[in-house]
């Protein structure tokens, strides 16, 4: 009964507006919940607008504030803050939020930064908007939205990384590389513009399929079936260019020549003879299965590689 | 290379090395290819810059980032490298043995950024208990990109004005026979480094056959191309049909799998 009274002595005091008065000893604000209630704190509605102004304003400050210590944390509050500003009309609330979103984050730009955005602004809303009618209980807690965003933040950036970066990339600079060795400007501003805007506008559709579906965007992403042969497609795709950069860029070939018993030899020739392009493809494919069999140790390969490639160079077996 | 011209060049690694340019800075970080154009605009020799940078791109294919730290930053090495080249007038395959060390180097300094970064979130956590949204911006945003760009202008710029007529003349008088032989080995050998590790990234064994189909194609369209070459002059297969054929092959692929699925 005492603690009762308590309470409603506790309700009817006037809640403090000054955020140090709800630091925990890590300096990180619990706020009152009681402090969204009212008309005032009511959040606005997010528009699509709103959503390309999220992914705009992440895609844009993505790595600038990179540090070992975060990440790309501050890149990804730097996106919601409009949104944030939006839903937590109170100061200490938003200031909990800020907070919130400056711990530790690290993830690709598009499939993890931009489905991530999207779920997190849908799980933001619903919490600004049960606190804001006094249901506590049933708003989704700060911890859950954390661990919403750290869980996914791996796997998606793995996808990422290996199609955006590693894939389509690729596929553009393959397209265009011939221009570039013929002297032609295009050759590089094509596979910059090419790449910069395909990303920019699957990263919004990203965003918005994060927004509209919350966390089962991250799971069709994941699991679903369209998504994984999009994926083997890119990677047929990515493996047939390879193929034709090996054959066409690759220029191993040895000048090594010589005479026996009045017959002139040359070993290329008679590698021809056997299979032609075999050296490169040997090169390619040796240094390929040293990855699969050691991982991506890229300094180790290229200077050893270029190593071999000296020595081979300079006696003249190459 | 005059002030003028290496201070351009230097503002543009910055940009770029800042990620100021924002996510689309990842084509021109990544691949040398940007940084190529933008040396041959301020050299004023676009063709040499192209044909050097291609050179570059070959053994830089298949740079990625998984954590945001690279072995190497192509972009610093192709403002290097091609400067280098244009304002000594050399031999394209000079540039590797350029790239490859300052690239090396260029590592270390991205990683600098991470540090001085770290001043920057303090400030951050500063403005975010207090819920100073402009404050907050200003150090994510603004403060940031200024760093990067103390950090990477006057070294690029020191590097470039004083660096590359020294090193262009030292290359200049090692480029002879046997040591250009060397390097346009290395060159044409090291392209196999980065399609290996492009394919390593797709990672998909099982699509391995779609790459001998194209490897193999092409070096009949290379038996072919100097048949024809030999009677009509230049000829080669454009990579576009290349890319044609190859998305109408994974167009199958996909509608051939998806159905063996069902």
């Amino acid at each position: 009964m005492s603690e009762e009274i308590l309470n409603e002595a506790v309700a009817e005091a006037p809640l403090s507006q000054d955020y140090h008065d709800y630091l925990n000893e890590d300096g990180q604000i619990v706020a009152d919940p009681r402090l969204m209630l009212g008309e005032e704190n009511k959040p606005e509605e997010i528009t699509t607008k709103d959503l390309l102004k999220v992914w705009f304003r992440w895609w844009w400050a993505n790595e600038v504030p990179h540090s070992f210590d975060r990440m790309v944390a501050p890149a990804f509050t730097f996106g919601l803050m409009p949104v944030l500003k939006k839903l937590y009309k109170n100061p200490i609330m938003l200031g909990e939020a800020y907070q919130r979103h400056l711990q530790f984050f690290n993830t690709q730009a598009v499939w993890g930064g931009g489905i991530i955005s999207g779920i997190t602004v849908s799980l933001e809303e619903e919490r600004a908007k049960a606190l804001n009618e006094g249901d506590v209980d049933g708003a989704i807690d700060s911890s859950m939205i954390q661990n919403t965003k750290i869980g996914l933040m791996g796997p998606l950036a793995g996808i990422g990384d290996s199609i955006d970066s590693g894939t389509v990339q690729y596929i553009f600079i393959a397209l265009f590389l011939g221009m570039a060795q013929e002297g032609s400007w295009l050759g590089a501003v094509l596979p910059f513009v090419c790449f910069a805007t395909a990303t920019f506008i699957y990263g919004f559709l990203f965003t918005k399929m994060g927004y509209t579906m919350g966390r089962r965007a991250a799971l069709e992403i994941m699991k679903g079936g369209k998504i994984k042969s999009i994926i083997n497609a890119l990677g047929v795709l990515g493996l047939f260019m390879m193929g034709i950069m090996a054959a066409k860029y690759v220029t191993l070939s040895t000048p090594l020549a010589w005479e026996m018993s009045g017959k002139a030899f040359n070993l290329q020739g008679i590698l021809d003879g056997i299979l032609p392009g075999i050296l490169p493809l040997c090169a390619v494919l040796g240094l390929f299965f040293f990855f699969q069999k050691q991982g991506m140790k890229v300094t180790k390969a290229m200077l050893g590689f270029t190593a071999i490639l000296i020595v081979l160079g300079a006696i003249g077996l190459l | 290379m005059s002030v003028v011209q290496a201070l351009l060049i230097a503002l543009f690694v910055a940009a770029v090395e800042s990620r100021a340019l924002g996510y689309a800075t990842l084509t021109m970080r990544f691949s040398p290819l940007m940084a190529g154009f933008v040396v041959g605009l301020v050299l004023g020799n676009m063709p040499l810059a192209m044909t050097t940078v291609a050179t570059i791109q070959l053994i830089y294919m298949g740079v990625v980032a998984p954590g945001g730290a690279m072995p190497s930053e192509p972009c610093i090495a192709s403002a290097m490298a091609v400067s280098t080249v244009i304002v000594g007038n050399l031999k394209p395959e000079a540039a590797v043995a350029i790239a490859v060390p300052v690239g090396l180097l260029g590592s270390y300094l991205y990683q600098l950024r991470f540090f001085m970064n770290t001043f920057a979130v303090t400030k951050m956590d500063a403005c975010a208990v207090k819920a100073d949204s402009k404050g907050l911006a200003m150090w994510i945003g603004v403060m940031p990109t200024i760093f990067s760009f103390v950090l990477f202008v006057p070294l690029m710029f020191v590097a470039l004005y004083l660096g590359a007529p020294v090193v262009s003349g030292f290359m200049d008088t090692i480029s002879n026979g046997p040591v250009l032989h060397v390097l346009s080995t290395v060159g044409g050998g090291l392209a196999a480094l980065g399609i290996a590790i492009t394919m390593h990234v797709i990672g998909n064994r099982k699509l391995l056959p779609f790459f001998f189909l194209a490897y193999f194609m092409q070096v009949f369209a290379n038996m072919l191309n100097t048949q024809l070459t030999a009677v009509k002059g230049s000829f080669s297969v454009p990579m576009i049909f290349w890319a044609i054929i190859g998305v109408i092959i994974a167009v199958v692929y996909e509608q051939l799998t998806e159905k063996s699925a069902e």
